[in-house]
């Protein structure tokens, strides 16, 4: 999950205003003075009135916001945080955004606090090709459901925005941006392909291993090593009991007085440098990152584990004090993200998006192919900046889509014992 | 200590002793002039009043509200500072933590523990060259120039410091590289960077700047007729030092050492820079809480990081009594 992404908030400026949007808030001044200008040009009234998206650095990019803008003839103004910031925001301020680009794995705090409004399908357009990942936990009919907080489990609402069993005609967001997390590493350093997340803790790597410092995932890629190992069987990986914790977190600890682990990250920035930088030759990673690597002249692979991979599924949702002209607005945005140009600026990143069908068509054949199909690059492919990361011949870990996501063995969580969780955690970075 | 005899030349306090008479004078004169010194302090009364006085007192009120998970409700519970101190098993003798500290205090214990090293290593390094500043450089402008070379660290961000020591100390940064060229070892070694050496060094970087400027100004501060005459009658520089010098720069020391100990307690950044996150401050704790949105054991936290600043820098003003000093 690309949590803590850009530190810094940024406040996503609008470049090149087309004539039309110019006119329209020049405009608006014009218009304060004489009314009557305001009903010949009913577009003004618009511009002024933004819709304020906040999230992570994953879907809040200047480029993706600029283009609603232009696309929708609103503004959109989008604030990326760090995790923690964007977690705070959406539960405590939802009157400073009209939609929340948010995280499934997050729901069980943010649906009873009623900070979001139920979405009703009707006015999803394009509900129905919105595929059954999201809606029924199935991509394909023979893909396992995966442990843990999976969109399908927190997807479902009745009107009041209480949860129901689904299908219901409401839902508590939108499934948008997704990926099934692994492990990336150095093929020249580690001498073989990783297969398996037991690698994660082999003493082969010693001392050239990190983890993601973010108790609620890093522990969950702990807990596939551990159950790699064949240390201990979890009941539920994505809501571990005390004792499961424990043990996992004693595990830990004598793992990091040996020396393991090199380093613990916290920014995808970090995750980079300590791979480029030589210092890790294994660690928990996210897909950006790998492309970022393979930039710096670095080889890196994402691997494909044969006990499945942890997965975490961003969506779009609507503050509950929206209304009016601007919950039109925020349902027009959050269609906007189904209409496949954003699912392709995303899919470049290495993410996947709830509308393969409307994606394919603002991809080019060879990057369908590569990204979704999982065949061999037919030339060489851009990042979304236009930067070429991936060379002719190369191809994605895990093949297709629909091969990596058949087998998602937990979803990222919030776990009832989350407090005790932390408490632990924090053991045993001190050990 | 000893004090200095009373002085009858400008330099020493900057002022020459004045008869108390023309005190009181001076006193009444400033009175009956009715400069608005009460209005003039009033924006940044109320500025601390709302930004400060008020975020304190609600930080103290939420520390005995109750989580929700999702945010927190006014029922007063004392559960937090429980959670705080107290450890389950502590008192039973077959539990792992039995009479263990719980890992809070423990990480303010190790939070503490670093700040005073770093004080230490920063007090052994900038005293130094506070006193080169001071006292060898003779013409004021190289003075000033030098002291602001020592200042050049604080023109990039504090993050960019903190970030620039990966290329030097990695596997393959410049000092390894070297170490290799030079075959004093023969595979990279690794306790350069991510280890508890790399964070000392690092804050030590970060923070030792901030003792000089203190340092150097109660060291410029000494009249050189002291010391004149303290020679004259035979005393030697390690007797100056431990008589004159040492005392008269006092003030300068704690003042940095304030400075370090506040800005180190509530440092988390350069732990995960140099340190690879290995190791958790209070100031992390504070943050993890947050973002699960348990704000009151959050707030206990910091409360309980506050107090321990407040007593540390009560210690170092007990220690040295800065207003007796100036």
């Amino acid at each position: 999950m690309m949590a803590k992404v850009g530190a810094k908030s940024t406040h996503t400026k609008i470049k090149g205003l087309t004539r039309r949007e110019f006119v329209g808030t020049v405009g608006t001044a014009g218009a304060v003075a004489a009314g009557a200008a305001v009903a010949g040009f009913p577009a003004i009234v618009q511009a002024a009135d933004p819709v304020r998206s906040v999230g992570l650095g994953v879907s809040i990019i200047n480029e993706i916001q600029g283009r609603a803008s232009k696309d929708l003839g609103f503004p959109v103004r989008g604030q990326a945080l760090g995790y923690g910031a964007m977690f705070g925001k959406m539960l405590n301020q939802n009157d400073q955004y009209e939609v929340a680009e948010g995280y499934y794995n997050d729901f069980d705090v943010m649906v009873p606090a009623k900070v979001w409004q139920p979405i009703d399908t009707k006015r999803i357009k394009e509900w129905d090709k919105v595929t059954d990942l999201a809606k029924t936990g199935k991509l394909t009919p023979e893909s396992n459901e995966g442990q843990g907080d999976a969109p399908f489990r927190h997807l479902w609402v009745d009107a009041s925005g209480n949860r129901v069993r689904g299908p219901s005609r409401y839902i508590t967001a939108l499934p948008g941006w997704h990926n099934a997390d692994s492990l990336g590493y150095n093929p020249d350093e580690t001498g073989r392909k990783i297969e398996s997340w037991a690698e994660l803790f082999s003493p082969d790597f010693k001392g050239k291993v990190a983890l993601l410092n973010v108790p609620q995932i890093g522990v969950m890629d702990a807990a596939m090593g551990v159950e790699a190992l064949g240390l201990m069987k979890f009941g539920d990986k994505g809501n571990m009991t005390k004792k499961e914790i424990d043990f996992l977190i004693d595990f830990l600890i004598k793992k990091k007085q040996e020396g393991h682990f090199r380093a613990f990250w916290e920014t995808f920035g970090q995750s980079v440098n300590l791979m480029v930088s030589g210092e890790v030759v294994l660690e928990s990673m996210w897909s950006p990152a790998v492309t970022a690597i393979k930039a710096e002249g670095v080889k890196c692979i994402y691997a494909f584990l044969k006990e499945g991979m942890r997965g975490w599924h961003g969506c779009l949702s609507i503050s509950a004090k929206t209304t009016g002209k601007r919950l039109d607005q925020a349902y027009e945005y959050i269609n906007w993200w189904l209409s496949g140009w954003p699912g392709a600026f995303v899919a470049r990143q290495g993410y996947y998006m709830s509308v393969p069908e409307n994606v394919k068509k603002h991809l080019e054949p060879a990057e369908w192919d590569y990204w979704y199909e999982g065949k061999p690059a037919a030339k060489e492919l851009p990042d979304p900046f236009g930067t070429i990361i991936v060379p002719k011949g190369e191809i994605r870990d895990g093949g297709s889509y629909w091969n990596r996501f058949k087998n998602i063995a937990v979803w990222n969580s919030l776990m009832n014992e989350n407090d005790y969780l932390v408490k632990r955690w924090t053991e045993f970075l001190n050990a | 200590m000893q004090q200095p005899a009373p002085t009858q030349h400008s330099g020493l306090i900057g002022i020459q002793p004045v008869p108390s008479g023309a005190i009181e004078a001076a006193r009444k004169i400033r009175r009956e002039a009715g400069f608005p010194v009460g209005w003039l302090i009033t924006p940044a009364a109320l500025w601390l009043l709302i930004f400060l006085v008020v975020p304190l007192l609600s930080i103290i009120t939420f520390s005995f509200w109750t989580s929700t998970g999702s945010g927190m409700t006014p029922d007063l519970t004392l559960q937090y500072y429980g959670d705080y101190f107290y450890n389950e098993g502590f008192f039973e003798a077959e539990h792992r933590n039995y009479l263990k500290p719980s890992v809070f205090i423990r990480t303010l214990g190790s939070t503490f523990y670093f700040t005073i090293v770093v004080m230490a290593l920063c007090l052994l390094l900038g005293y130094p060259i506070a006193y080169f500043l001071a006292m060898q450089v003779q013409s004021f402008k190289w003075q000033l120039a030098l002291f602001l070379v020592c200042m050049v660290p604080f023109w990039t961000s504090y993050l960019i410091r903190a970030v620039a020591w990966m290329p030097m100390l990695g596997r393959r940064g410049l000092l390894n590289k070297f170490l290799l060229s030079i075959d004093v070892i023969d595979k990279p070694v690794t306790f350069l960077l991510y280890s508890e050496f790399s964070y000392t060094m690092a804050l030590v970087q970060l923070y030792v700047v901030l003792c000089v400027g203190p340092i150097f100004f109660s060291l410029a501060k000494i009249d050189n007729a002291i010391l004149e005459a303290a020679r004259d009658m035979g005393a030697t520089p390690l007797q100056i030092f431990r008589e004159i010098i040492g005392p008269l720069s006092l003030p300068g020391v704690a003042i940095g050492m304030i400075f370090i100990f506040v800005m180190i307690m509530g440092e988390f950044a350069t732990a995960v820079v140099v340190y690879g996150g290995k190791t958790s401050t209070t100031g992390t704790v504070i943050l993890n809480y947050y973002a699960i949105a348990n704000y009151p054991f959050a707030a206990v936290n910091a409360l309980m990081l506050m107090l321990s600043m407040m007593i540390g820098v009560v210690i170092i003003l007990k220690l040295v009594d800065i207003r007796k000093e100036l």
